[in-house]
This record gives C-alpha cells, structure tokens and sequence, in this order.
C-alpha cells in the first residue's frame, strides 16, 4: 500500500511530468527530422489548426471583398482597359508561339529528340499568416487531401517560387527558393552552363561558376531539370553581380529572383506527367 | 482551490487568442519586435494556476505553434514545457517577488525559451543566430506587466462569480 502511493507521488510529481514530457517532445523531433513517421499526428493536429487561420485569413478575404466592391467605376474601367491591352499582346505572342512550337515540334522530330511536354499546373493561394520560423516559408492553402506532395514544385507567372516543405491536411509550407537552406539546380540560358544556385537571404548566389566560364550580368537563369524535382526551362532569376571568389578558384554570381516572393497572392502547383513516371 | 470551470475556460481562451496573435501578419519591421505571446501566456498560468496540469497545456499549445509555423514537431514543445517547469517550480516565491524581480525573471525565461528553440534550429538545419532574434525580449518588457494585470484581472473576476 505504501509503494503504490509512493508510486503515486512519483507520477504526480512536476519533475516526473516534465522529464516524460521533454522525452515526448525529443523523440517527436528526432522522428520528424529523420522520417516520416509523425505525418499522421501532423496531419491530425492540422485540423485542430485550421480554424486558427481560417481566422486570421478571413478578415482578409473580407478586406479584399469589401475594397472591391466600393471601388469607384473609373478605376474599373481603367483596370479593366489596361487588362485588355495586355490580353492582346498575349494574344499576338501566343500566336507567334503555335508557329515557333510547331516548328520546334518539326525540328525536334527530324534530330529524333525527346518530346517537351507542356507542364501540368493547378492554382493554389497564399495565405497570409505569419512565420516565426527563422526559415523562408509561405503558407498555401491546399494539402494532403488536395494530393499535394512533399518536394512538389510550386511557380508563379514571374518564375520559381520553390517547393512544399512541411505537408498538412489542409495547408503546406511552401520553402522559398531565397532560403538559405534551399539549393536548385540551375541553368545559364544564354551558354546552357549547369551549376548549382543557392538561397542566400534576399537572393540566390552561384558559388560553383568555373572561372573559364562566360557568366555576365543580365542573363537568365532557368531551371535544369537535374534532380528531377522542377521540370526544365523554368525561369528562375537574373544575374545581378559577378565576381571572383576569396579563394580564386571560381566565379561567384549573385542573381535576383524574378518573383517578387513576399508579395505572392496566388501560386501555381506543378504536377509531375504520368507518362515521365 | 480549484479552479472553476469559467476559470479552465479563460486558461484556454487566452492560450488560443494568444496564437492567433501570433498568427496575425505585420509589416516586416514589427514582425522582428513581436514578443512570444503563447510563451508569456504559459508563463503567466503556470505562475497563478495551482494545478499541474499547466505543462501538458503547454506541451499540446507548443504543438499547435509547430504545426502553425511549419517547424520541426516538439520544438515549441519543448522550450514551452521547459518554461512552463521552470516557472512552477519557482513560482511561490515569484508570487511574493516584487513587480521588478518578477520583471527580470519572466525576461530570464523568456530568454533561456528563445535559446532552447535557436539551439533546435542549429541542431536540425545549422542556423546561426543574428542578433535580430532577441528584439522579442525588448517588446516583452513593455507588455508583459499589461497581461499580468489583465489576466489578473480577468481570473479574479471569474473566481468570484
């Protein structure tokens, strides 16, 4: 009898409680950086997080509802005739497009070359909350049940924006190529050099440009398709800087990406072609 | 005493309105000053709630914070449960402290919570601290004595109706 209400003791004590609570947490963490096995609990704990930002993103949506409707008509008209105006010179680019991509087609055929499939994408939308995290992350409002995968490539209109980092039910953190944790292979469009392009804050930077190599400012970064992870031919950003390294030993480049990433609205998810899989 | 119901009610009202204040956007230069709200909240319950059961509240809200801020799972956990212990410990003597001593100590812990989640970070993906990431203590200095009071203010009204 007196064991089990020292037993008793033992287990109500702060000190009992705090040492198995610390325990939980370091396993969790240990599990979730080296696994996959705490995706049920995050995923069942993402339901209980959704109402939070749900409120928090409302008032927003109700902003944006609100400003729209008490917009003056001349500001409509407006926005709509600039719409207009860039809808025609789409237009006239897309049509000069079908003939350069038949073309492309026709000289692809005869050199007996891989066909370039159109990517798959579908819109997803940002929701604005606020990170803590010491990472560059945006929020987008689509996950597990909408089939959104980890690793999975997301683009705006302007470029790359990055890929899905943590997944939810209902919601997945998106990692942004500026972060400095984050690495994408890379591809000089003028030369088609490859090298590797790093997060670095506000910017990407090429540390692994051979000196021999012609880099200049201006020119266009697009994604390899290495790694398999983003489909070739994105754009990702400019060249903004080149220099040579402290060591000497290669070129550094420093290069802005084309998006401008904390004012995203909306974002396209890339999907992966059956065919390719 | 044990708490009332009103009471219980009012733990996880604050603790949630807490993250939502987290939540909430702002323009990049007040993002740097914002103050760890849950953590102030949690300190605040394990400092005035007689029962213990103030850690494991504090372990499930540091959860919520992770699944919120995409982080590793447990980080928020972990530096929450560790405040939480370190307050309940301490906390008969920090009842009779001074508005001063109590001041610095919260600062203190508040503190030792933003170096257990800095180490996590270095641990997991190499981060290396910038002096930025202790401007939250700064804000903490001007409204920690306000929800004292409020809360303050709040339970005591529960407890008598």
């Amino acid at each position: 009898m007196d064991a089990l209400s020292q037993q008793q003791k033992l287990t109500q004590s702060p000190l009992f409680r705090f040492i198995l609570l610390q325990f939980i947490c370091l396993s969790l963490m240990m599990a979730d950086k080296n696994s996959q096995l705490t995706q049920p609990l995050r995923q069942g704990l993402s339901w209980l997080a959704m109402p939070l930002i749900k409120v928090v993103d409302w008032p927003q949506k109700l902003y944006q509802t609100v400003e729209i409707a008490i917009a003056r008509q001349a500001k409509l008209i407006d926005e709509n005739n600039t719409l207009k105006k860039g809808l025609l010179e789409l237009q006239l680019k897309a049509q000069r497009n079908t003939t350069l991509a038949a073309e492309n087609e026709r000289l692809r055929a005869m050199l007996n070359t891989a066909q370039e499939l159109p990517i798959k994408t579908s819109v997803a939308f940002v929701t604005d909350i606020s990170q803590t995290q010491k990472r560059q992350h945006i929020v987008i409002n689509q996950g597990q049940t909408d089939g959104v995968f980890l690793g999975q490539p997301v683009i705006s209109l302007t470029g790359v924006v990055g890929q899905v980092d943590v997944l939810a039910d209902h919601f997945a953190h998106v990692i942004v190529i500026t972060d400095p944790a984050h690495v994408i292979p890379a591809e000089i469009l003028r030369t088609g050099l490859r090298t590797l392009a790093y997060g670095h804050g506000k910017d990407l930077q090429l540390k692994e440009v051979p000196v021999s190599a012609d880099i200049q400012i201006n020119d266009v970064l697009i994604t390899s398709g290495f790694g398999h992870r983003f489909p070739r031919g994105l754009s990702i950003a400019t060249i903004t800087d080149v220099s040579v390294s402290a060591e000497r030993d290669f070129q550094v480049a420093t290069a802005s990406p084309g998006v401008a990433l904390n004012q995203l609205t909306e974002v396209f998810l890339v999907w992966p072609d059956e065919q390719n899989r | 005493m044990r708490p009332n119901r009103k009471q219980r009610a009012l733990v996880h009202l604050s603790l949630l309105v807490s993250l939502l204040l987290t939540l909430i956007p702002w323009p990049n230069t007040l993002q740097l000053l914002m103050p760890q709200w849950t953590a102030m909240v949690i300190a605040y319950w394990s400092l005035h709630d007689q029962n213990r059961s103030v850690m494991s509240l504090a372990f499930f809200y540091g959860l919520m914070l992770d699944i919120l801020m995409g982080g590793l799972l447990g980080k928020h956990g972990m530096a929450l449960v560790a405040l939480s212990f370190l307050v309940l410990k301490s906390a008969k003597q920090l009842r009779m402290t001074s508005f001063w001593q109590l001041l610095l100590m919260v600062l203190v812990l508040l503190f030792n919570d933003l170096i257990i989640r800095l180490f996590i970070d270095w641990l997991s993906y190499s981060y290396l601290p910038k002096w930025q990431d202790f401007l939250p203590l700064l804000s903490v200095v001007f409204i920690w004595p306000w929800l004292h009071y409020l809360l303050n203010r709040l339970n005591g009204y529960l407890r008598h109706h």
